[in-house]
Formats: structure tokens, C-alpha cells, sequence
């Protein structure tokens, strides 16, 4: 067998289909033409004569498509009426043979998958700047393609679920995400998706099945070896699987929703902060949440119970579990487990009413709101937290009296788009963590200085050849460009941008909070957190060297050859500086 | 039991398929064969096999993704298209104009089937080069 040209698929099944049809349509038309033009038929006089070709063709094309002029151009004979009747009869069978050859096609699940396809890798490829691939369109999936979508950035949507894929065209996005309804696991559904594409940035696998996200990871891995991956997985033993794939970067949603409740409870104000740089909404740097101390009770011991039990332990915290099935609890001291269904009962045997806090964290939603309603019930003042599982239940949750509403989703889908989009920022977030409140502290102040109340906004600025050409061609001239000069205000060199800078990488290391004074190199990469126009402001400058140049030394040289030339002579007769 | 050699098995696929395009080239060849602006050496009925069998030489070759089928099929539309151009020429020429099929006429008409008979040729030496490379 010859190998298959690039002929694509849908031409190629569109020309398999005719086929038979087009042979059937010839064969026809050749009898019905030849036995028109063979039969005895008379001419105006009456002379015996044949119908010519063009007549019987033309005949054939008003009959066949049942249209009907009559006998022309002479009136027939009986022996033509003959072949007329024929004629009929089997052309108009040929030509309802073929139309329904075609709209069984257009029906045939295979051909509508295959137009599906194509119409997607077309999307792919039209996509002229870089994307991400998210694989998955569920809960978490959503909320990452909108957060993707809010930061200006593109991507690619593939999803098992025909449903999904109906509601992501309802979206709306405000550029175009093309979205298949496909097996992500597939290579070629990633290939159609662009994994091999150098503007492919990243393969986000988040789908509901661990094992499929993690066939997905190692078909993108194989694919492109440079891809970056993003691999939800929930499971200890795939997780250490990923270990060996290499450069995968896992994400454990029930692990980083933990991470995140301890911090809602431990340092509020890291919470706050790290919210409010997601982007949440409400959220200000304003308010912090302050939950109170004490014995706090969770309902619901399935695996994201095991790791909020763990992260609260961690810190010391008493803790008593309600859950009707006590798998894995069964080496936790009596006094801590309550066995049942969490009810007035049970919460009652836990100490509700001295309790500090509940977590309603089971993986029904309608069983989280019903326990905060029955703890709100026996104790007014306790500290409410609750899990919701489902996305579309969230005007149920916010109507709800809750102190805290936990969506396992949304935390995942914020740690991802951090991950994508700002890698530097969650090493920041650790320091801070680390470190002492003084300095968490400085950090919410300058930026509340800096960015009044508009909404904050993450970048990466490159210090690179291509990212920042003005810097390499100041730094070849012997200047010294510092983050403060990047930073400084075109219309007025003293001012600064609305922008803080919050960390600065730097030859493999991380600079966290750098000093304005603090000089770049080149491959720098720094993360700042400002406005939108001042991202604007600062790549401009950093794409124009006479404007950076003003910046760093505060004097504009002159531009044009001439110009120049009068400048260079200036210095000798009134010695004004032209560098520092 | 033994596994038939394949080169032993006759595929009746390919022997229609062969038939109809090597059809397409000899019925080609005896409508041009003649004086080429004499209309006595050119008949119609030959004409009108010539323009059904290469429609239908057509309509076997769709479909097929290889990189062959897609030249192979080339060639029977530029057969085509050049025999649809001759039958336009000759009916405008009896039909439309009322000049018959005076020399010059017949010798347009008789040219244009020519280029299609160039093209079934080719037809016919690819689909000849592809059987024997297949070396079976």
C-alpha cells in the first residue's frame, strides 16, 4: 500500500462516499442517453430521424430531475415514449439514491466527528500567539480556561463530555477557545489540540479519571519533549509514577485545598493576600477573615477529611471527626470520632456548643449545607466552614450563612493559573509564609499604597535580547539599569509606576521582595504585581531604548544623525554630561 | 492449510478497475485516430463512449488517500474537463451557431479530445508503474 497522501480526512470520506453514487449517476445517464438518441423518432415533417445528443441530454436533464417541458423539440414517437417511461423511472431512482448517499453522510456520526476535528485543528492553528491545552472541562477546567481567558492569554479546550463541550460554546470568552469532544489520552486529539505546536505552553490533565490524567501526561511528555505539564492526581501511587515521567508538575487538589484552609486559619492575612492576587471577588486588603481557636469539628473523613485533620494537627489544633464509615480513622482516639450521620445527635456528642469551629466537608453538597444549618441551629456563634463540590450550586452556598465557603475546584484552578502564568509567585507566597508577619505586613502596605483600590494584576517582565531589547543595548553602552529604573514614569522620571516588585529571578537564584537599587542582568525574570497600564508603560520602555534611556540617566539624547552629530561636539564647548 | 500467495489471487476490484481506464485511453485513441478536420473520420457514438467511460474511470478513483490515487485521479479530471470542452464546441457548433461540423470545428473538437487522450495515457503508465512497483 502506497503511503496515504495529506489529503485530509473529511475530503477523503466525502470522496469515498460519492463514489458509488457518481458511477451510479454515469451508468444511468449513458443508458438513458444512448437508447434516447437510438430509438426511431420524426422530425417536424415527419421524416424519420434520431434525436441528436444534445436534445437527449438535454431532454434527460429536465426529466431526471422530474422537472417536465414535455416532448421537445419534436413531438415523440411511440417507440421514444417508451424509453421516455424508462428513462424516468430509473433516473429519478439514481438521482434519490445519491441525495440520500449525501444526507446519510451528513448524519453519519464519523463524518460529523471528523468535520468536529478538522474544525478544531483549524481553531488550533489559527491561534497565532502562545496557548494552553486544557484537558478536562469540568469544574476546575472551567474556571482555569476563564482565568486563563481574564489574563489575556489563549486556550484549548478537549472533554470526553458532548455536554461540556455544548456549554464551553456558550461561554463567553473574549478570544476564541476551540473546544473538541474528544478522548484527551489520544496523541492524536493532542496533536489536533497542537501539543506539538511551539506556541503549545502548557497541557493542563483534569480530568475526573486519575489514570487518564496521567496517560494524558505521558502521551504530552512523549510528544513534545519541552511541553510543560500540569497533572491533576489525586492518588499517592500515580503520583510517584509521575516522579519518573520527569518534569511533571503535579497538582493534588485535596493537598492544596488543605494547604489553603490552614492558611485561611493560621495566617489570615497570607490568606487574604494570596486571594486577593487571584483575583477572588470580595476579597480586599482591607478585611481580613479572623477564625477563632478552640476544638474544631469535621464532618466528612473521605480523603480531603484525612488531609484537613492532618494540616490542622499539624498546628496543634483539637480536633473531632463526625463520619458514618470510619475508614482509615480507626487508630484515632475515641474522644475525637463520633461515629454517624451527621445530625443534632452526633454534633451534639462532638461538643458543638464549645466548639471553636465545623467544617462541613463531605463531598455532597447538600449534606454540607444541611450540617450548617443544623450547627448553626445549636450554636450560634461557631465558626462555619463549608465545602462546595459543585460550581453550579454556588448561588445556594451564597446564600447560605457561612463564614467560609470552601470550593475544592476554585482553589485548584487558582493554584494552576498561578502555576501557568506567574511561576515565581507561589515560591513568594512560601516565603512569606516562612517569614516573620512584619514582613507580610510591609508587603499589603506598599501594595495598598501603590494600587489604591483597582484590582491587582501579575506579570512577568523578561529581561531578555527579545523581551527587553533597549536593556541589552543600554548594558552593551556600560549603563546600569536597576529595577527602580524600569519602574520610573515616563511622563516624569521621578515618579514611580503603579507596580511592586515582588520577586526577582536571578542566575537560579529567587530574590524575594527585591530592592529598588538592586541591578539587572540579562535572562532576569522579574514578577510585579500593578495595574494594567503600567505593564503597558514599562514594556514600551523597555522596547525603546530612547525612552529608557531617558529613564536611567534623566537626559533625552538626540535621535537623528545630524542631531547627533551637533550633540557629541556640544560636550567639549559647554560640558553638559551625555552619560552618568 | 497454506495461506494464498497474494500475487496468485485475482482481485476482481482491480480488473474492473484497470478495464475502465484502459477503456477510456483505447476508446480515446480510435475517436482521434483519422484526418482531424475531416467530421467522417470522427463519429459521435464514439465520441459519447469516450465521455461515459472516462466519468466513469473518475468515479473509480475517488477515494483513494494514496499519494498515487490523488495524481491518478488528476489526471481523469483534466480528461474530463478537456472531453466536456470538445462536447460544448461540437453542440454550440450544430446547435447554437447552425455552422455544422465545418474542418475547422471538427479539428478543435478532435484536439481537445487529443490533450484528454495525453492524459489517459499518463493515467494509463501510472497505473502500469504502480502495479509493477508493487512487485506482485
Amino acid at each position: 500500500m502506497a503511503k496515504t497522501s495529506d489529503l485530509d480526512r473529511v475530503t477523503a470520506i466525502v470522496l469515498r462516499f460519492m463514489r458509488a453514487p457518481i458511477l451510479v449517476l454515469v451508468a444511468v445517464y449513458a443508458i438513458a442517453l444512448i437508447g434516447m438518441v437510438l430509438m426511431p423518432g420524426r422530425d417536424a415533417a415527419g421524416n424519420p430521424a434520431h434525436m441528436s445528443f444534445f436534445h437527449a441530454f438535454y431532454f434527460l436533464t429536465y426529466t431526471a430531475t422530474t422537472t417536465g417541458f414535455g416532448e421537445l423539440p419534436h413531438p415523440f414517437t411511440d417507440a421514444q415514449r417508451v424509453w421516455a417511461i424508462i428513462c424516468l423511472y430509473i433516473s429519478v431512482v439514481a438521482w434519490l439514491y445519491a441525495v440520500a448517499s449525501i444526507i446519510g453522510l451528513v448524519r453519519n456520526p464519523h463524518f460529523i466527528q471528523a468535520v468536529a476535528e478538522r474544525r478544531f485543528a483549524r481553531g488550533v492553528r489559527r491561534i497565532a500567539e502562545p496557548f494552553f491545552i486544557v484537558c478536562g472541562f469540568g469544574d476546575t477546567g472551567s474556571l482555569l480556561t476563564r482565568g486563563l481567558d481574564d489574563a489575556g492569554r489563549s486556550a484549548v479546550v478537549i472533554d470526553r463530555d458532548p455536554e461540556r463541550i455544548k456549554a464551553l460554546a456558550l461561554r463567553d470568552y473574549r478570544k476564541t477557545v476551540p473546544g473538541l469532544c474528544a478522548d484527551a489520552s489520544a496523541p492524536s486529539h493532542l496533536i489536533a489540540a497542537g501539543v506539538k505546536s511551539p506556541r503549545c505552553e502548557a497541557v493542563v490533565a483534569l480530568t475526573q479519571d486519575d489514570e487518564i490524567n496521567v496517560k494524558i501526561a505521558v502521551m504530552a511528555r512523549l510528544l513534545n519533549p519541552s511541553v510543560r505539564v500540569v497533572c491533576l492526581s489525586t492518588s499517592l501511587l500515580r503520583g510517584e509514577y509521575l516522579e519518573t515521567i520527569g518534569s511533571v508538575d503535579k497538582v493534588n487538589p485535596f493537598d492544596t485545598f488543605a494547604k489553603w484552609l490552614s492558611t485561611a486559619l493560621y495566617a489570615p492575612l497570607l490568606h487574604t493576600l494570596t486571594d486577593w492576587l487571584s483575583g477572588a471577588r470580595g476579597v480586599t486588603l482591607h478585611n481580613p477573615l479572623c477564625p477563632p481557636m478552640g476544638t474544631w469539628i469535621l464532618c466528612g473523613y473521605g480523603r480531603m477529611g484525612q488531609r484537613l485533620r492532618k494540616s490542622l494537627r499539624a498546628h496543634g489544633v483539637h480536633t473531632v471527626i463526625i463520619d458514618p464509615d470510619m475508614e482509615g480513622a480507626e487508630d484515632l482516639p475515641d474522644e475525637e470520632k463520633v461515629l454517624g450521620y451527621t445530625n443534632r445527635e452526633t454534633l451534639r456528642a462532638a461538643g458543638i456548643e464549645q466548639a471553636a469551629g465545623v467544617v462541613a466537608a463531605t463531598d455532597s453538597d447538600s449534606d454540607n449545607l444541611g450540617i450548617m444549618l443544623t450547627a448553626r441551629s445549636l450554636n450560634r456563634k461557631v465558626c462555619i466552614i463549608v465545602r462546595q463540590n459543585h460550581h453550579e450550586n454556588q448561588l445556594a452556598f451564597n446564600a447560605a450563612d457561612a463564614d467560609l465557603i470552601m470550593q475544592p475546584s476554585l482553589v485548584t484552578a487558582r493554584s494552576i493559573l498561578f502555576l501557568l502564568l506567574s511561576p515565581l509567585i507561589q515560591p513568594f507566597l512560601d516565603y512569606l509564609r516562612q517569614h516573620h508577619a512584619t514582613l507580610l505586613v510591609d508587603v499589603i502596605r506598599e501594595l495598598r499604597e501603590t494600587l489604591a483600590d483597582s484590582p491587582p494584576y501579575l506579570w512577568t517582565t523578561w529581561i531578555t535580547e527579545a523581551h527587553a531589547p533597549a536593556v541589552a543595548m543600554l548594558q552593551a553602552q556600560g549603563h546600569v539599569i536597576t529595577v527602580q529604573d524600569i519602574m520610573r514614569d515616563p511622563l516624569d522620571r521621578e515618579r514611580r509606576l503603579a507596580c511592586v516588585p515582588l520577586a526577582l529571578q536571578q542566575g537560579g537564584n529567587t530574590i524575594m521582595k527585591p530592592e529598588y537599587k538592586k541591578d539587572l542582568r540579562p535572562g532576569d525574570e522579574i514578577l510585579f504585581c500593578g495595574t494594567p497600564h503600567a505593564q503597558r508603560v514599562m514594556d514600551a520602555a523597555l522596547n525603546n531604548r530612547y525612552t529608557l534611556q531617558y529613564l536611567v540617566t534623566g537626559l533625552q539624547e538626540p535621535r537623528g544623525y545630524l542631531m547627533r552629530r551637533l550633540a557629541h561636539r556640544r560636550p567639549q564647548r559647554d560640558a553638559v554630561p551625555l552619560q552618568r | 492449510m497454506q495461506i494464498a500467495d497474494r500475487s496468485t489471487v485475482m482481485n476482481i476490484e482491480k480488473v474492473i478497475f484497470g478495464f475502465f481506464i484502459i477503456l477510456a485511453l483505447t476508446l480515446n485513441f480510435g475517436f482521434v485516430m483519422g484526418e482531424i478536420s475531416d467530421p467522417e473520420h470522427h463519429n459521435v457514438y464514439e465520441f459519447f463512449a469516450v465521455i461515459v467511460v472516462n466519468f466513469i474511470a473518475m468515479g473509480l478513483k475517488l477515494g483513494d488517500r494514496s499519494q498515487i490515487g490523488a495524481l491518478l485521479l488528476a489526471t481523469s479530471l483534466v480528461a474530463v474537463l478537456q472531453l466536456i470542452s470538445a462536447a460544448v464546441v461540437w453542440t454550440v457548433a450544430v446547435h447554437v451557431t447552425q455552422t455544422g461540423l465545418s474542418p475547422g470545428v471538427t479539428a478543435s473538437i478532435v484536439s481537445l479530445a487529443g490533450g484528454a487522450l495525453l492524459a489517459n495515457i499518463v493515467s494509463v503508465v501510472m497505473l502500469v508503474a504502480d502495479t509493477l512497483m508493487s512487485g506482485r
